[in-house]
C-alpha cells in the first residue's frame, strides 16, 4: 500500500511541477539584423505585446490549464534559406505557431519547411504567391499592392498629376513582385511606367538615379525598397535636381525614410502607402498598452500595429483550440472574425488572388507630403474580396 | 555625353569612397599577413597578437568581432537609422552635369590620405620598419625592430582610417547598423584586385571598381551592373591571380 502511495507520489510531482511552469512557445519571425530588421524586430514586438496580453489575463488554455505565453524570436535575415532554417529551429522546440516572417524570399523559403513540421506561419510577403491553397496553414498579415495600390495611385494623382513613373526596388522576389504589381496598377491609371532593379545591398544609389533620371519620369516610386534604401534614393534624386513627387507603394517605414533623406524638406512631395490607418487614435494606443505591459517603447514603428491582430487572432484560436497543435488551431482561427479592439472591423481576403482566404484586411492608410508639408494619413476601409 | 560625364564623376567619387577602406585593409594585410574584418584595435591588441601568423584563425577571430560589434551596435542603438547629415551640402551644377559638395570633399580627403600614407611607408623609420616586418619578421626582429610596438601602431592607422571613411561616407548615405555590410565586400574585392598588401594596387583598384561600378549600373542597371563587375574581378584573377600589383608571397 505504502508503495502504491509512494508511485502514485512520484507519478504526481512531474504533473504538478508542469501545471506550475506550464508554458507556450510562441515563434516570431523576420529579418533582426540587416537593412530591413525595422520588419522582423516588428514581428517580434507584436508577438511580445500579444503574449504579454494574454499572460495579464492568466495565460492561454492549453489541455485544460492556463499557460504563460513565452516568444521566441528567431532572426531570418531575410533570405529563404534563413525562413527555412528558422522553421525548422522552432520545431526543434516544439514551437507550432509563427508570427512572421515578412519578405516575399522568406514566405516562399518557409511555406514547405513549415508544412512539413505541422507550424501556422503568418508572413507579411507582397509576394504573388504569398498564399497557396496547397499549404493552408500559411496565413497572410495583410494584403498586398494587387488590393491597395488602385487607391493610392487615384489619391496620389489628385495632388501631383502625372504621365510618367519609374520604378525603383531590389531585383529579388520581395522587389520584383512588388514593383510588376504597381506597374499594372499605373497603367492602368493611364500612366507610362518604367521598372528598374537594383541589387540587394547596394549602398550608393548616385548611378541608379542617373540611369532613372535619363528617361525623365514625373514620379519616382521607391515601391518595396527597404525604407534606409529608399531615403538614400531620395537624397539623391534630390541631389541630382529631380523635382517631381516620390512615392511609396511598399512596405511602410515613412519616419525612417525622412531620417535617413535629411527631413521632410528634402523629400519635400511624397505619397505612400500605410498598413494601418497610422492616424487613427484607437491604432496609436497600441504604443501606450506595450510600454504599459512591457515597461519599454516597441521597436519597428507602424509595422507593429500591422502585425499585432495576427498575433492576438492566434492565441485567441489557441484558447478556444485548447491546443496548440497547427491544424487545430489553423481550423479555429478560420472561424474567428477580423474584428481588432484597436484596428477596427476587417475582412477575411485572399480568396479571389489566392484562391484561399487567409489573408487579414483591415482599414489601411495613405499619406501625402505636399510642398514639405505633411497632410497626414487618410483613412480607407477595408472591403471584402 | 552628359550620362557619360555624370558616371564618371559619380565613378571618381565611388572611388574615392572604396580607397579610403581598402587601404586600411592592405596596410593590415601588408605588415601583418592578416585579412581583417573588423578593425577592432583592442581585440586585435591582446587576441591577434598570439595568432597573427595563423591567417585562417585570424580570419575567423575579425569575422567573429565584426558581428560581435555590428549586433552590439543593433542592439544599444536599435535598427533605425539617424538623421545625420554632412556639414557641407549641396551640388555644383554645370548644366545637367552635377557634383555632389560632400564627395568633392571626401576625394580630396582620400587623396590626401593616399600621400600621406605613401610617405609615411616609405620616407620615414616607422614605415621602414613596418615594411620590413611585412618582409622578413625573423630578420626584422634581429635588426631590433619590435612588432609589440609597430604591429599595434598599423592597427592604429588602419582603424583611423576605417574611422574617417564611416564618418565621411554615412552622412551621404545613411547611418544605419548594417551600413557597412555591402561596403566591407567590395573594399575587400578591391584589395584582392589591386593585389593584397599593394598600397599603389588597392587605391588604383578602388578607383577602377568605383569607375567600373559606375558605368555599368549607369548603362546596364543596378542588376546588371554588380554583375559586370565582379565578373571582371574574376576574369583578371584568373589571368592575373596576384592582382594588379600584388606579389606571389610563396609558390603553390
Amino acid at each position: 500500500m505504502k508503495l502504491r502511495l509512494l508511485a502514485a507520489l512520484v507519478c504526481a510531482l512531474p504533473t504538478a511541477s508542469y501545471a506550475q511552469n506550464c508554458e507556450m512557445k510562441l515563434g516570431a519571425m523576420g529579418p533582426m539584423s540587416g537593412g530591413a530588421a525595422q520588419w522582423g524586430l516588428a514581428m517580434n514586438s507584436a508577438a511580445e505585446l500579444a503574449a504579454a496580453e494574454v499572460n495579464a489575463q492568466g495565460g492561454v488554455k492549453l489541455n485544460g490549464k492556463m499557460c504563460k505565453v513565452v516568444v521566441v524570436p528567431y532572426d531570418s535575415k531575410y533570405t529563404a534559406d534563413g525562413a527555412a532554417a528558422g522553421s525548422n529551429a522552432l520545431a526543434a522546440q516544439d514551437i507550432h505557431l509563427i508570427i512572421g516572417p515578412v519578405g516575399s524570399p522568406e514566405a516562399t523559403g518557409i511555406k514547405p519547411v513549415a508544412a512539413r513540421n505541422g507550424q501556422v506561419a503568418w508572413n507579411a510577403a507582397y509576394a504573388k504567391n504569398s498564399l497557396e491553397p496547397k499549404y493552408p496553414l500559411m496565413f497572410h498579415i495583410a494584403p498586398g499592392p494587387g488590393v491597395w495600390a488602385d487607391a493610392v495611385i487615384k489619391r496620389a494623382m489628385k495632388e501631383f498629376p502625372m504621365k510618367s513613373v519609374a520604378l525603383i526596388a531590389p531585383n529579388d522576389q520581395g522587389g520584383t513582385d512588388i514593383a510588376s504589381v504597381d506597374a499594372e496598377a499605373y497603367k492602368a491609371n493611364g500612366i507610362k511606367t518604367t521598372e528598374e532593379y537594383y541589387q540587394r545591398g547596394t549602398t550608393n544609389f548616385a548611378p541608379i538615379v542617373t540611369r532613372i533620371l535619363a528617361s525623365n519620369p514625373d514620379v519616382v516610386d521607391t515601391a518595396s525598397s527597404p525604407p534606409g534604401d529608399a531615403g538614400v534614393i531620395i537624397k539623391q534624386l534630390r541631389l541630382a535636381g529631380f523635382k517631381g513627387a516620390v512615392g511609396r507603394l511598399g512596405g511602410p517605414g515613412t519616419d525612417e525614410i525622412l531620417r535617413v533623406a535629411g527631413g521632410i524638406d528634402v523629400v519635400k512631395n511624397f505619397y505612400w502607402f500605410e498598413t494601418v490607418a497610422t492616424a487613427d487614435p484607437k491604432v496609436r494606443e497600441i504604443d501606450d498598452e506595450y510600454k504599459k505591459l512591457l515597461g519599454k517603447d516597441p521597436v519597428g514603428g507602424t509595422a507593429v500595429w500591422a502585425d499585432l491582430p495576427a498575433a492576438r487572432m492566434t492565441l485567441k484560436a489557441v484558447s478556444i483550440a485548447g491546443t496548440d497543435d497547427a491544424k487545430a488551431v489553423a481550423a479555429e482561427l478560420r472561424k474567428l472574425p477580423v474584428d481588432d479592439p484597436n484596428m477596427g472591423k476587417g475582412y477575411w481576403t485572399g480568396k479571389k488572388q489566392f484562391g484561399i482566404a487567409q489573408e487579414l484586411s483591415f482599414p489601411f492608410g495613405i499619406g501625402i507630403i505636399k510642398d514639405g508639408k505633411n497632410l497626414g494619413v487618410e483613412r480607407q476601409d477595408a472591403r471584402p474580396d | 555625353m552628359e550620362q557619360f560625364l555624370q558616371a564618371a564623376i559619380i565613378g571618381i567619387s565611388l572611388g574615392a569612397q572604396y580607397s579610403l577602406l581598402a587601404l586600411g585593409f592592405t596596410l593590415i594585410f601588408g605588415i601583418l599577413g592578416v585579412v581583417n574584418f573588423s578593425l577592432g584595435w583592442v581585440f586585435e591588441l591582446f587576441l591577434l597578437e598570439r595568432l597573427v601568423d595563423d591567417h585562417l584563425a585570424t580570419l575567423m577571430l575579425t569575422l567573429g568581432l565584426y558581428l560581435i560589434m555590428s549586433t552590439g551596435m543593433l542592439t544599444i542603438f536599435g535598427p533605425l537609422s539617424m538623421e545625420f547629415t554632412f556639414p557641407v551640402t549641396g551640388a555644383l551644377r554645370m548644366g545637367p552635369i552635377y557634383v555632389a559638395r560632400e564627395n568633392l570633399i571626401v576625394l580630396a580627403i582620400c587623396l590626401a590620405m593616399i600621400g600621406v600614407l605613401w610617405v609615411l611607408l616609405f620616407r620615414t623609420d616607422l614605415g621602414r620598419g613596418l615594411r620590413a616586418l611585412a618582409d622578413d619578421r625573423a630578420v626584422a626582429r634581429a635588426q631590433g625592430l619590435s612588432p609589440k610596438l609597430l604591429f599595434p601602431m598599423a592597427f592604429a592607422i588602419a582603424t583611423g582610417l576605417a574611422g574617417l571613411t564611416g564618418a565621411l561616407v554615412t552622412p551621404i548615405l545613411s547611418l544605419s547598423p548594417a551600413v557597412g555590410d555591402p561596403v566591407l565586400a567590395t573594399s575587400f574585392l578591391t584589395v584582392i584586385l589591386g593585389g593584397l598588401g599593394s598600397l599603389e594596387g588597392a587605391a588604383i583598384a578602388a578607383f577602377i571598381v568605383g569607375i567600373v561600378e559606375a558605368f555599368s549600373s549607369v548603362y546596364f542597371g543596378g542588376s546588371v551592373g554588380a554583375l559586370i563587375l565582379f565578373v571582371l574581378v574574376l576574369l583578371l584573377l584568373v589571368f592575373r591571380p596576384t592582382g594588379l600589383l600584388g606579389r606571389t608571397v610563396r609558390g603553390a
